[in-house]
């Protein structure tokens, strides 16, 4: 019997729980964390520059409609890349605030860093050419032995030069 | 005053030719005479773009709207201010203000009592003349300045709202002191060339020059976003725009060549890698405003489309090419003189993992930037890179350009020993991971704060040493007091400690950046008269909704007294203002700022029965972003000060001309 009551009561739950989530769904503020994780990703197009988030619906027309667009959504339980999937089948990655990180888009977000790295290898070559190759450490010529007394050095140099000028 | 003003720029065209032509003649025949006319033109010039300066001037500040300039940028009801800075706010007059700019360093670089009898002046005077030709060029025959219309208009259109406003007064003027100085090492590398001097006389002859382009360089961003963060009421202060990513890339790369002749200085090294940051540097003032210009890339700062554009791309084109062609007719003589490392570990190789970073930064910017256009034209797809991919592709090699910055000064030149490293990091290392730690524990868990508080952490303590250091080693010497140690050893080595400033600076933009990227908070709520809106530690209650007139300008504003912790901090007004000549409105927002976080209020909408919308926003640690501003202010000028003991152009010692 017990068992038949909480299916029944899973039963009804499952039915009415549509209704309840929209209840806590349409409060949606414009500017919570979860409807920023969804509005950032699209950029508006009203020439403002800056994503449906950020944009403001009081003066802009265009994110107002996207953003009640997006809550609908949202109340119907998508998730923030079922809606990004939706908007860029209709208008193209265009529409995101960022490429994709799939196919030629990819390009956009690695390159930088495998110039970078290619870039720190040959950088690493190159000093590695430089470095002078002496066999023991002794034998090389260390114009200070740290920096304090580097600092110290450029001092006494100074004061030596400023005063060579004074009297030459 | 219309032939007048038209003379400026027609007279001007003809006077750059003739004087590029002559020096050009002068130098090849070894004939000072045409050197000199020359010279002479290069004053005319100046004269030419003073006087063309001041008739915008006139005109824009008497609202003569027969001229298209003036009927298109300015109103008869706008403020005088604005009447005058709107010689700036559209493509003719702000293409003449550059050109100004320009002609004023020549006269300021050619008639230096330190440049005189320098065979190196013939050629710089031709370099930057050459680019005064296209700059009058285009004055003359894309973007006139002086067209008239066929009707006379009763009114004009009027500024754009945006660009009322004090930041917009020096914003576009600091960045185009800052676009027209990179012309000046860029001149003085080529000349250096040119004449096959590969010593570092130009990169001492033009130290200043590049630190004053690269602070103005700096204050135009700065003031940029101070700008977007006061006026555009969006609570941000940095898009990456494509506009604002073409002002940073210079920026970056000319920070990399400030740090990479101090190798060439003092080791004889990196000479075509020196002239090369110099090149792209260059190319990249006019990267943007071919970006700026041409409409390519949809942009906030956008000008009116037209094919201005087009022209920046084909003069870039050539300058770089011809630069290019330059450095590798040289490019023998250049590596001949090379010299040598002595260990992996040493400041040298640390300004060079510096300039890896800050030119990495760079391409990264410039791959974002252009990226649109790639995937345009390689798949046909227009893709938008914005603010998030920045962001994520920034973020870590900035901290890693923060992190270098924090350790170089520790480096001794040369060599550093394991126990030099060891007595130098150990103490800042571990006070950083313990202040890391702290963070953790007070609630600041997210880890790129962490990580980026933890970085500066370090910094802080190893620019504190450097300070501590030398104090200490001045006083062991002279036994002076600690402040008269400290401000005759900074005031000595102005461009080391300057540039130290500059360091503290950027760790106070960047904790800055982090706090307000990080623990910003935001609302937006519509509230009736007498309701409240609380965020954080925040009530506002909002009392008031009325409205006024401001000449032909309609302001709607809220008044809205503001409680912290309960205790009263006063009354503000954001508004909201409706032009008389303008289609879109903005809002004027209410901003409490203190050295914690700034309550950011922005009225957005109100319905008739006085409910309105706010949005209201918490930033925290803005005021150490413009803090840190201000300190790279102080340090670049620090450094480029002419005292006493300032830095001193070298003699010239280079090769020798008949022409001078």
């Amino acid at each position: 019997m017990k068992n038949k009551i909480y299916i029944g009561l899973l039963l009804i739950a499952f039915i009415f729980q549509g209704s309840i989530l929209q209840v806590e769904a349409s409060q949606i503020n414009y500017k919570s964390a979860e409807f920023k994780a969804v509005a950032s990703q699209f950029a508006c197009t009203c020439g403002c520059g800056q994503d449906h988030y950020e944009c403001d619906p009081n003066t802009c027309n265009l994110t107002t409609e996207f953003k009640k667009d997006l809550v609908e959504m949202m109340n119907k339980g998508w998730d923030k890349d079922k809606i990004r999937k939706y908007y860029v089948n209709i208008y193209g990655e265009e529409i995101l605030t960022s490429p994709e990180k799939s196919g030629f888009s990819l390009m956009a977000w690695v390159l930088p860093f495998v110039v970078l790295g290619a870039a720190a290898a040959a950088l690493f070559i190159i000093i590695r050419k430089w470095v002078k190759k002496r066999g023991a450490e002794e034998e090389v010529v260390t114009e200070y032995e740290n920096t304090e007394d580097e600092v110290e050095g450029e001092i006494l140099s100074s004061m030596i030069d400023e005063e060579r000028k004074k009297y030459l | 005053m219309f032939l007048f003003a038209n003379a400026t720029i027609y007279i001007g065209l003809a006077i750059a030719i003739y004087s590029l032509l002559i020096i050009t003649l002068g130098i090849s025949t070894k004939n000072q005479k045409f050197v000199n006319s020359g010279k002479g033109g290069l004053i005319a010039l100046f004269v030419c773009a003073a006087l063309a300066m001041l008739s915008l001037f006139y005109l824009l500040a008497t609202s003569q709207f027969q001229y298209e300039y003036v009927h298109d940028y300015t109103s008869s009801e706008l403020p005088i201010i604005y009447k005058l800075t709107a010689l700036w706010a559209g493509n003719a007059g702000s293409l003449l203000l550059w050109t100004f700019f320009l002609t004023l360093y020549m006269i300021m670089i050619v008639f230096s009592r330190k440049m005189k009898g320098n065979p190196m002046v013939p050629y710089i005077s031709a370099i930057l003349l050459a680019n005064a030709v296209f700059f009058y060029f285009i004055l003359g025959f894309v973007a006139k300045p002086f067209l008239l219309l066929d009707t006379v208009p009763i009114e004009g259109k009027g500024l754009n709202p945006m660009l009322q406003n004090p930041g917009m007064i020096i914003h576009p003027v600091t960045l185009y002191l800052g676009y027209v100085g990179l012309a000046i090492p860029f001149a003085f590398a080529m000349a250096a060339l040119i004449l096959k001097n590969v010593d570092d006389f130009w990169i001492k002859a033009t130290r200043r020059w590049t630190i004053i382009a690269w602070l103005f360089l700096s204050l135009g961003n700065i003031f940029g976003g101070q700008w977007a963060y006061v006026e555009l009421g969006w609570g941000g202060y940095w898009a990456w725009d494509p506009v604002e990513n073409a002002s940073f890339m210079p920026w970056l790369t000319a920070t990399a060549f400030l740090h990479s002749v101090m190798i060439q200085e003092r080791k004889n090294m990196l000479k075509i890698w020196n002239i090369s940051l110099i090149i792209v540097s260059y190319a990249l003032t006019l990267f943007g405003t071919f970006l700026v210009r041409s409409g390519v890339l949809t942009s906030v700062h956008a000008f009116a489309n037209s094919n201005l554009g087009l022209y920046f791309l084909i003069f870039m084109a050539v300058a770089v090419i011809l630069a290019l062609y330059v450095l590798m007719s040289r490019y023998n003589m250049l590596k001949r003189s090379a010299g040598e490392f002595q260990s992996f570990v040493s400041k040298e190789s640390s300004f060079l993992v510096n300039n890896l970073l800050l030119v990495g930064a760079a391409f990264a910017v410039f791959w974002g930037t252009i990226f649109p256009l790639v995937s345009e034209a390689v798949r046909g797809t227009k893709v938008t890179v914005g603010l998030p991919f920045f962001n994520k592709v920034e973020a870590p090699i900035l901290l890693s350009m923060m992190f270098v910055m924090a350790v170089c000064p520790m480096l001794a030149w040369q060599r550093s020993t394991v126990k030099n490293l060891r007595k130098n990091f150990m103490m800042p290392a571990i006070l950083a991971v313990l202040g890391m730690i702290l963070m953790v524990v007070l609630g600041i868990q997210k880890a790129w704060a962490v990580i980026g508080y933890g970085v500066i952490i370090l910094l802080l303590i190893t620019h504190y040493l450097e300070f501590y250091r030398g104090v200490k080693a001045r006083r062991k010497m002279t036994k002076e007091t600690p402040f008269v140690a400290l401000y005759r050893l900074m005031i000595r080595n102005r461009r080391r400690y300057g540039g130290y400033i500059v360091h503290l600076g950027i760790a106070f933009i960047t904790m800055g950046i982090i706090g307000s990227q990080n623990y910003n908070l935001e609302t937006m709520k519509t509230v009736s008269l007498g309701q409240s809106i609380e965020i954080k530690d925040y009530r506002l209650n909002y009392e008031r909704l009325d409205q006024k007139r401001e000449g032909i300008n309609d302001i709607v504003y809220a008044d809205i007294t503001v409680f912290k912790n309960g205790k009263k901090l006063g009354s503000y007004q954001p508004e909201k203002v409706f032009y008389g000549n303008w289609e879109q409105p903005s809002s004027e927002v209410a901003i409490i700022s203190s050295l914690k976080e700034d309550l950011y209020i922005v009225l957005s909408a109100w319905e008739d029965d006085g409910k309105a919308t706010f949005v209201v926003k918490v930033n925290p640690m803005m005021n150490w972003l413009w803090f840190g501003s201000f300190m790279i202010v102080i340090g670049a000028l620090f450094a480029v000060w002419n005292g006493k003991y300032g830095n001193v152009t070298p003699r010239y010692t280079g090769v020798r001309s008949e022409v001078s």
